[in-house]
């Protein structure tokens, strides 16, 4: 089940969207989630959704990488769905049973919420899938280095997002091993109730905790070793540089948003 | 009858996928009752992977293992309790230890198999006797022992719950020659001493020449060789072209024998190899 977990995951690849600067990407994706939440009708979200496909389109990433990362959502997902279709009570009523009551603006909502959902996490994995965790966070430390100018640790706190993106495979491949070590002295992982599996999970997670800082102290001392002093003075072998596509893509993006909002205002709000 | 055999096992991890990797590749072997098998092979031979499906944490994909003629993959009981028949003490054990004190975490294994407490204070403490830890560690925190004693402790964890079978992988990993001496001679006077059967894996030919009576070669998820010590050592030229290390007096010998010399090559310990000197002087060969 550990397995399962694709977030921060990256595919190599030489798609358009790879060889898009981070920052852009970045920029966009956030542009995206914000405008899929002021889409009010089909013509708007159909906008929106055709442009996730052709994103999805130029990455060239595999739509059954796209939908494996939608598999954790599918919960929240059908749960955020139901919900809307039956607790909005206005609108003209479809059907009715006893306390159910689905109305044409709830079966609206609920669709709306599952599309946005959908590809709000599409759009992000997409991200990742095309953005070399490094390359992610230089971008992000580019993008907020203003924040320098009111004393906020930019740098550290860059550095510290791509160790921990580092360590995550590494830390789930040491709780397999952990877990297999205790399995063979007997430890019941599975059965019994909450408290008991609470407790079940001490002889995995306190030696987990350990080598964590073990591994903490070790890579502190090689960074000290090799005279890492922090941002200050610190240059880059590769520069963050804008290019043509980059340009294509922002004015893509802001033709976007300018759709979306002509589209909302010609056609009525369905939710 | 053999306490432990493996009939055509085969595991493949990440199956119906594109990186679907076969670790371990038809793989049958037998072991009798006190025996003391030595597993040899790469690293990514399929060693790691095979000895996990001995005590059932990992299920094959093809394939049984027996436990006294019976399948430990017959159903879910029997595989739960094949965990405390096979004692399985991993690559690195100290990294599991995680109770208050080095006491408590010997008896987690105990703990677990539901026994009585004056059961428990038995196992502990003979475990611990046989490691070598004193008394006086058993009630400190196992954080504050040095790496070697760490190590002992973690071992004589799987020790406590007294498997038929002890399994053992790489126990001398990362330890200096004295500690890795001292490792080795306990697991073989546990073995003289229980008479349990016990599975060592090791890439140190030395050690597996030194203790084992039966060995298993394993290369590329295949058990390239099985049989007795000498059955395996004698075909030293084989193991060489597999790419693993044998004894230094066996490659003294092979070469010697490349060279014209009428030696015997399947001489792996200094006890042959001297009587084999000692015959060929006799001969009043020119070595």
């Amino acid at each position: 089940m550990i397995r399962d977990i694709t977030i921060g995951q990256y595919l190599s690849g030489t798609s358009f969207m790879h060889k898009l600067d981070a920052r852009v990407k970045i920029v966009c994706t956030f542009a995206y989630i914000i405008t899929i939440f002021l889409c009010k009708n089909f013509w708007s979200l159909g906008l929106m959704v055709a442009f996730a496909a052709l994103m999805t389109l130029l990455s060239r990433v595999p739509v059954r990488m796209l939908l494996r990362s939608l598999r954790p959502v599918a919960f929240i997902l059908l749960f955020t769905a139901v919900l809307n279709l039956f607790y909005t009570k206005t609108g003209n009523v479809l059907f009715q049973w006893k306390f159910l009551m689905l109305t044409d603006k709830g079966l609206f909502t609920a669709i709306f919420m599952a599309v946005r959902i959908l590809s709000l996490v599409s759009v992000s994995a997409l991200l990742t899938y095309t953005t070399t965790p490094t390359a992610l966070t230089d971008g992000i430390e580019k993008l907020l280095s203003p924040l320098k100018l009111i004393k906020v640790p930019v740098h550290s706190l860059a550095m510290m997002m791509t160790l921990a993106l580092r360590f995550i495979p590494t830390l789930i491949e040491e709780i397999d091993r952990i877990m297999s070590a205790q399995k063979a002295r007997g430890a019941d992982l599975e059965t019994g109730g909450f408290i008991q599996r609470a407790k079940a999970l001490l002889p995995i997670l306190i030696p987990l905790f350990v080598s964590a800082f073990r591994r903490a102290y070790e890579l502190a001392f090689a960074m000290e070793c090799r005279c890492y002093r922090g941002g200050e003075g610190r240059t880059r072998m590769k520069q963050m540089k804008l290019g043509v596509r980059d340009a294509v893509t922002a004015v893509a993006f802001v033709a976007l948003i300018a759709g979306v909002v002509l589209l909302s205002r010609f056609f009525p709000a369905v939710i | 009858m053999a306490v432990l055999e493996v009939r055509a096992l085969s595991h493949s991890y990440g199956a119906k996928t594109q990186l679907q990797v076969r670790a371990v590749n038809n793989v049958s072997l037998r072991v009798e009752a006190g025996e003391l098998l030595g597993v040899i092979g790469h690293t990514g031979s399929g060693k790691s992977t095979l000895i996990q499906h001995f005590n059932g944490l990992l299920t094959p994909s093809a394939g049984e293992v027996l436990l006294d003629g019976e399948n430990i993959f017959k159903d879910k009981q029997t595989t739960h309790a094949a965990r405390f028949r096979v004692g399985l003490c991993f690559q690195y054990p100290e990294y599991q230890l995680f109770e208050e004190t080095v006491y408590k975490d010997i008896a987690f294994g105990p703990r677990n198999m539901k026994l009585a407490d004056d059961e428990i204070d038995r196992r502990v403490r003979k475990a611990a006797q046989f490691v070598g830890l004193p008394d006086a560690l058993l009630n400190k925190s196992p954080f504050d022992l040095s790496g070697g004693e760490k190590r002992r402790a973690a071992i004589a964890g799987v020790m406590a719950m007294e498997p038929e079978i002890l399994v053992l992988d790489e126990p001398t990993a990362g330890l200096d020659p004295k500690g890795r001496d001292t490792i080795l001679n306990l697991v073989e006077n546990y073995r003289k001493e229980t008479g349990s059967t016990v599975i060592l894996v090791s890439h140190s030919m030395e050690d597996i020449a030194r203790l084992a009576t039966k060995a298993l070669v394993m290369n590329r998820g295949e058990a390239a060789l099985f049989g007795t010590v000498d059955e395996v050592f004698s075909q030293g030229e084989k193991l060489v072209s597999m790419g693993l290390d044998v004894p230094a007096v066996t490659r003294i010998f092979l070469s010697l024998h490349a060279r014209g010399v009428p030696v015997r090559t399947d001489v792996y310990t200094t006890e042959q190899a001297t009587a084999e000197y000692l015959r060929l002087l006799g001969k009043g060969a020119r070595v």
